[in-house]
């Protein structure tokens, strides 16, 4: 199922009204059904999979992988480290984290769509990464770890994309060890307006175009865009990560702001 | 813009890319394997962090965080003693200089500097792989010869400027001038010494005579 063709009377930019319609959420700018928003976005991601990593590199212009590498500078991994790479899709972190862990630690790759796992398994494979991952299917609101199971957790571009995403930081928690770390890295709210709207030309009118040119799908480029104008800004989030329990939580802005990550420990 | 993360990236990927042209680095590389070493380098805004596996991977300290595990090895050290690392009978010897500080297992820092000293890269094997056998052996022996040349010519060159400084113009100080003066100066140092002794005798002399 595709996400539906955006209104082409309303301005693409703009984010909605939030209306607190019974049990529903937002996809992208649109109101769905709360329980039918999983399964729009693994259509998503089932739509995109095939092309995730060449789409990363064309929408970043190759940025992405500077982010993606100070996430690792920030997490501390070392080698017998135990990590979760949540909503991993393709595995560009687990495959620096297999490396640094070694045969002592493990990397766990999960995600909730199969299809970005399969593209996951198969690219690590390639590469000589087999041993020490291990792939689940699974739902970061629903994590089938016991507690206390990770040193590190880091979730990459897929926070955005959770339906419950309290639920999904509390479930992170739970299976964090004591003195472990969470690291989230997603898109945000940029600091200055000049950038601001610069990166709103970019990611409505830019992006759908070269999703529709790449990938052939416009339109889960446009829901990319929307999604990330629905995510909560820096200090929304890391206010919601203190609620679940994590503690020293702090944020770095990357690219203006495009970008950040936040780091909060569980004690 | 992520500086630190663009520069580790590319040491990482260098770093790599030579080891790959080497053979038997990999046997030396697993001397180090599930092993970290950070190196902070005086200049440098953060230090690097190496960890190796079948592979190296250098990232950026970011800040010193008190809930992370301590490397393997730390080294600290300026620009100009990091060439010296490649000879790790060296290190002891720099510690002791107070050049080189670390803390944690020195055989590391010593592996690490033997990677980088073995290196032996084939660089005519690796030409011949885009230009053919032929072009590459020729390309390399008329480079080796070039190099050879040139570096009589400097040879000779110097030995000249020199012997011109020495005799013809007598710009420069002969070697045993150098030393007939510095034989004077040290005869004139140890009279004034002599001088200043007595002169310190006659002035105690004069004071118990008036005392």
């Amino acid at each position: 199922m595709s996400p539906q063709s955006h209104n082409a009377e309303q301005n693409n930019n703009e984010k909605p009204p939030v209306e607190a319609l019974p049990d529903t959420t937002h996809f992208g700018f649109k109101q769905v059904e709360t329980d039918q928003k999983v399964n729009m976005v693994k259509d998503v991601f089932q739509s995109v999979a095939a092309k995730y990593d060449i789409m990363n590199d064309v929408m970043s212009l190759g940025i992405h992988r500077l982010w993606k590498r100070y996430t690792i500078d920030c997490s501390g991994v070392r080698a017998g480290h135990k990590v979760l790479d949540l909503a991993g899709g393709t595995g560009d972190l687990t495959a620096k984290f297999s490396r640094i862990v070694g045969e002592s630690g493990q990397v766990v790759l999960a995600d909730i769509n199969d299809a970005m796992l399969k593209v996951g398994r198969e690219k690590l494979r390639d590469k000589g990464i087999v041993g020490n991952v291990e792939y689940v299917q699974a739902n970061a609101e629903e994590l089938p770890f016991p507690d206390n199971s990770f040193d590190i957790i880091t979730i990459a571009f897929g926070l955005r994309n959770v339906t419950d995403k309290d639920k999904a930081l509390a479930s992170m928690y739970r299976v964090l060890k004591p003195g472990g770390r969470l690291l989230v890295l997603e898109f945000s709210k940029p600091t200055h307006d000049m950038l601001n709207k610069a990166y709103d030309m970019y990611s409505f009118h830019v992006l759908p175009k070269i999703g529709q040119l790449v990938a052939n799908d416009a339109d889960s480029y446009q829901y990319l865009a929307e999604s990330i104008r629905m995510h909560p800004e820096q200090e929304v989030l890391k206010e919601m990560m203190e609620n679940v329990g994590f503690e020293q939580t702090t944020y770095t802005n990357l690219t203006g702001g495009i970008v950040a990550l936040h780091r909060g420990f569980k004690f | 813009m992520p500086i630190a993360q663009i520069l580790t990236s590319g040491v990482e990927l260098g770093f790599n890319q030579l080891l790959k042209l080497d053979p038997d680095s990999q046997a030396r590389l697993a001397k180090l394997s599930g092993k970290s070493l950070q190196v902070s380098v005086k200049e440098l805004p953060f230090p690097l962090l190496f960890n190796f596996s079948e592979q190296v991977e250098v990232g950026a300290v970011i800040e010193s965080n008190e809930h992370n595990q301590a490397p393997d090895c730390l080294i600290e050290l300026d620009l100009n003693t990091l060439p010296k690392l490649q000879d790790s009978s060296q290190l002891t010897q720099l510690i002791q200089q107070k050049k080189l500080s670390l803390i944690g297992d020195i055989y590391i820092a010593q592996t690490f500097g033997d990677l980088i000293k073995e290196l032996d890269i084939d660089w005519e094997e690796q030409l011949s792989k885009y230009t053919g056998d032929v072009v590459a052996h020729q390309t390399f022996s008329s480079a080796k010869s070039l190099f050879a040349q040139a570096k009589q010519e400097l040879e000779k060159a110097a030995t000249n400027i020199g012997t011109r400084m020495t005799q013809a113009d007598a710009v420069a100080v002969k070697p045993i001038e150098m030393a007939l003066f510095s034989e004077q100066v040290s005869d004139l140092r140890s009279d004034a010494e002599r001088l200043s002794a007595r002169v310190q005798r006659l002035e105690q002399t004069l004071k118990d005579l008036k005392g």
